[in-house]
Parts: structure tokens; sequence; C-alpha cells
């Protein structure tokens, strides 16, 4: 009962942060798209507009209310989730659009997230383990190696190689090579998101060192990859649940870059065509969207750590 | 000493790198529309971009920003986050608990979001902007670690003595627990550092970095949209992109290890 009201607590507590980030997200990009020097009405219609369509635009944006009036109407519009219509589609909601770009996002980054832990806590456990002897070190030198390469730089020069070069695999981005040119990039994506899940699992599994259970395990005839499978692994699933919905949060919040980088369409493409058009409440819509997806996943997987971990929950 | 020589790549790459810039004759903005995507060959060792651009001195004037704006950021983290940690750290109670959630609320910060919207506010974006955007989340770490070393000093034997002694809060921080924890929580700048280097090219691989374009990301980008007609660009922009950022993380982890 007692143990209950505790975790209840923390996972009230991790929504509250959650609520509060979200929050200081939404109102710095609503202090930063009305107080920075420059008329957001000039931005969206360039310099040819009149004088006419710019006061029209702003009255529609609600630019020309007094600015605690307009904080009020966006923080409204967001717990509604509508935040107006997009400028560039004026037919669609800010939010519909946003919303509507999550899925592929998702998917993509769910697939990417669970290749990159089965990699990860696989080559942890080797580098580890005795189960390959000396191969341990090499394990372990190939993912510090794997850990430094910035996906930024990769990503481009392997889609380059085999896939315009040796042609052995499909472009990341082709829509006709369906799930091939999507499984492609997500392992890429997954190669460095493994590096770090092993180097947690890696430093993890050592500060467990000898465990006495580790001990008992083998006493009773228990071979090197039963104790590492059945007894060391699931007892450092904590740190390790907590760098994968770190990583899982990161790339909901960084798919910009990623679907810029693998051409794939998205959340992010949705934001970078509504910044290069200006489409001020796609823009907000998708930050906002975007912002709550990262802390919502880390609050979840904080709590599912708490869940498998009795010794978070008293922190 | 192998503390020190993993400090070695990076500043090796900072010195050639602000030498090329110093001393070359190619700018890293300026078009010349014939040799556009032009290999390497003589007088343009790295070769040229989209438009033209001289490869090389846009790697030299790229890696001298990015960081340029690493050093700065990371300084303002430490400047801000360090003091603020270690007084939290002396006081406690709910002045260190307030400090823990604001660094909780802050490294849980999606930067890259804030940057989006910054940029779009303001009709040319400057180098100040990028500035602000990181430093907005930077000083969290920081302020983390001097927090715990903050409270691990104020239980230790020779800040009691000093305390007996009749030293106030302020002289306690200033004189006793502030100079031993500094080394500790500087450490943090290098993987700061290398947090904001790759930043920094993301945003330019957007082209979203400053006007001028110059940026480790811009090169990536044309070496994107290149890649059929000049591979090189793209090998020249994966690498320095690689090169800078691995050299930091190498920096960072070697100082981090133990003496």
């Amino acid at each position: 009962m007692k143990a209950a009201l505790v975790a209840a607590r923390t996972v009230a507590g991790r929504l509250l942060l959650g609520v509060a980030t979200v929050w200081a997200l939404a109102t710095l990009v609503f202090l930063s798209l009305r107080l920075l020097p420059g008329d957001p009405a000039a931005l969206v219609l360039g310099d040819l507009a009149t004088a006419e369509e710019r006061a029209a635009l702003r009255r529609s944006l609600h630019l020309d209310e007094p600015l605690l009036a307009q904080y009020g109407r966006f923080l409204w519009g967001i717990a509604r989730l509508d935040l107006g219509a997009s400028l560039r589609h004026p037919t669609r909601g800010a939010f519909a659009l946003a919303l509507e770009a999550f899925w592929p996002t998702a998917s993509f980054s769910l697939v990417a997230v669970s290749m990159g832990a089965v990699f990860g806590t696989a080559a942890g456990g080797l580098s580890a383990s005795r189960l390959l002897g000396g191969g341990r070190r090499l394990v372990h030198a190939m993912t510090l190696g794997v850990a430094a390469i910035p996906l930024l730089g990769l990503a481009p020069v392997a889609t380059y190689a085999l896939a315009v070069r040796a042609r052995a695999l499909p472009l990341p981005g082709d829509p006709d090579a369906g799930v091939a040119g999507a499984l492609f990039a997500a392992t890429l994506l997954a190669l460095p998101l493994g590096a770090q899940v092993a180097r947690a699992t890696r430093a993890a599994l050592r500060e467990l060192g000898r465990a006495q259970f580790l001990t008992v395990a083998k006493a009773k005839g228990a071979g090197e990859l039963r104790v590492l499978a059945l007894h060391a692994l699931p007892a450092v699933s904590g740190p390790i649940l907590t760098v994968i919905g770190t990583q899982l949060g990161a790339l909901l919040g960084g798919a910009i870059v990623l679907e810029r980088l693998f051409e794939r369409p998205g959340l992010g493409t949705v934001m970078i065509q509504a910044y290069a058009a200006r489409d001020l409440p796609v823009l907000e819509a998708g930050i906002v969207a975007s912002g709550a997806l990262f802390v919502l996943t880390q609050a979840l997987f904080a709590t599912l750590h708490a869940a498998v971990d009795p010794r978070v929950r008293r922190a | 000493m192998r503390r020190w020589l993993g400090l070695l790549p990076i500043a090796l790459l900072a010195a050639a790198a602000v030498a090329w810039a110093a001393t070359t004759s190619g700018s890293p903005t300026r078009l010349v529309l014939e040799r556009s995507w032009a290999s390497p060959g003589p007088g343009l060792p790295l070769g040229a971009g989209e438009g033209g651009v001289d490869l090389a001195a846009a790697v030299a004037h790229g890696t001298v920003r990015a960081l340029g704006l690493a050093l700065v950021v990371s300084s303002l983290g430490f400047l801000i986050g360090a003091p603020l940690g270690a007084l939290a750290g002396l006081r406690g109670g709910a002045v260190a608990s307030a400090v823990a959630r604001a660094c909780d609320l802050v490294q849980a910060f999606p930067t890259f979001l804030l940057a989006l919207a910054v940029l779009a506010a303001v009709r040319s974006p400057s180098r100040l902007h990028l500035v602000f955007v990181f430093s907005v989340a930077a000083w969290a770490p920081f302020a983390r670690m001097a927090l715990a070393e903050a409270r691990v000093l104020r239980s230790s034997a020779f800040v009691d003595a000093a305390r007996a002694l009749g030293a106030g809060t302020a002289r306690l921080a200033l004189r006793h627990v502030l100079p031993n924890l500094l080394g500790p929580v500087a450490v943090q700048a290098g993987s700061s550092a290398a947090a904001v280097v790759l930043g920094e090219a993301a945003l330019g691989f957007l082209g979203l970095g400053p006007r001028d374009g110059v940026s480790l990301g811009a090169i990536l980008e044309q070496g994107v949209v290149g890649m059929l007609l000049a591979p090189h660009v793209l090998v020249v922009g994966a690498l320095s992109v690689g090169l800078v950022s691995g050299a930091l993380q190498l920096a960072s982890e070697s100082l981090q290890r133990d003496p």
C-alpha cells in the first residue's frame, strides 16, 4: 500500500515536471516570436506587402492585442489543441497538420530505437562478460569507435557509398523502396544509438561486478551466457531503460535533422516547411507538439525505470 | 600525462584551422561559378563546392566559428552554472532542491526546437542568437555537478574547521568550496562543447544558421545536394564534422578519466 503511494507520487512528480517543461518551451517560443525585433507580419508577407495587408494579417493572428491577452489565448489554444489555421493551407488547422505528420516520425523512431536497444544490450553484455575471452576488448573498442562518429557525418556518406555507388540498398527516402528504405535508414540510426546503450550496459554491468547473487547462480552450475542473460542483465535493466527513453525522446524532438538527412516525411519536415514559409501557427504547433512528445517519452521511461527498480523510487 | 595527451588532437585541429583561416587568400563566401564542384587541385586543396566556394577556406572558417561558439557557450554555462550550483549545495534545503529541479527542467529541454523558434522570428539570424539559444540549457550540467561536489565538500573536515573559525557562508563558498570544485566541474566543458559543435552543424545543415552560411553543417548540406556530381564535397563535409566533434569528445573523455 505504502509502496503504491510512493510510486504514485513519483509518477505525479514526473508528470508535473513534464508539464512544466512543455509550458516553459511554449512560453519561450511565444516570447521569441513576438518580442524579438522584427514584425512577424512583415516576415510572413515579405517587403512588398502594403501596410493594410500587414495590418490585416496582424489582426487575424491577434498580434494587435495586448501581450498578456495574446499569451492567454496562446495557452488556451494549446490546451484545446487549436492554434488557428495554417497560413499556407488556410483550410487546415495548425495542430491537425502537425499531428498528421506524427505517425511516420513515431514509427520510424520506434523501429530505430528498438534495433539500437537490441544491438547495444548485446554488445554491452559481450564486452563486460567473459563469453568472448579477449574478444570483449574488440567489442568495446568497436562501440567506442561507433559512438565517436556523429550520425550527421555518417548517414550521408553511408547513403552515398551503399545506395548511390554500390546500389546494394535502396535510397532511404525512396517512396518506391518502401520498407527496405526505412529499414536501411533505421539501421544507420541504430548504430550510434546502440553504441550509447552498449556503453551504459557495460558501465552498469561492471558496477554490478561480482555481486553475490551472480556467484550463487554460477555455483548452481549456470553457464556464462545464462548468468549474463538471466541474472545480470535484468538487474541492470533500469539504467538501460533510461538511456533508451532519452534516445527515443531525442529522436522525436530531433526529427527535423533526421528527416532531412534521410529525406523522409514526418513532423520535422512539416516544421522545416513551416519555418521556410514563416507559417507561424504551424511552427508553434509543431514545436509544442514535438516538445511535449520529447518530454512525455522521458517521463514514461523514468516511470518504467521506477517500476522495474525499487531503489529509484526512494530518491 | 595521458590525461593531457587526449587534448592534443583538438588543439592541433584548432591551431590548423586558425592558421589556415588567417593566411589563406580564399574566401569561405566568394562564389566563382566557373569552378563549381571542382575537384581538388592546385590552388584548391580540398576542391570547390556549390557555386565554386573554396572548400578549404570554408572548412577552416567553419571550424573556427564552431569552436568559437562552443568556447563561448561552455564558458557562459560554466560561469553561470558553477557558482549557482556551489551556492545551492552549500545552502542545502529548499534552495538546493529548487536548483536541482530547475536543472531537471532545463536538461530535459529540447534546445533544437527553441533554436527553430528563435531563428524563425528574426530577419537575419546572427551568431549572437545561436549563443543565446545554446546558453539557455548550457548551464544546467555545470550547476548539477557543482551542486553534487559542494554537497560532498560541505561535510568535509577542512570546511568544518573554517566554519568553526567563524567563516560565514560567503567566505566559505568563495575561499574554501569554489576553488575545490572548479576543477571537477570544468571537465564538463568538453562534452558541452562537443554538443554545441554538433548542434551548430545540425542547424547549418538545415540552413538555419547565420545568413553567410559559413558552417561545417552547410558544407555537409552541399555535399548531400551534390552527391552525384562531386562526392569529394560530401567526404570533406562529413570528415570535418566528424573530426572536430570526435576530437572534442576524446578531449572530454580523457579529462573525465580519474587522474
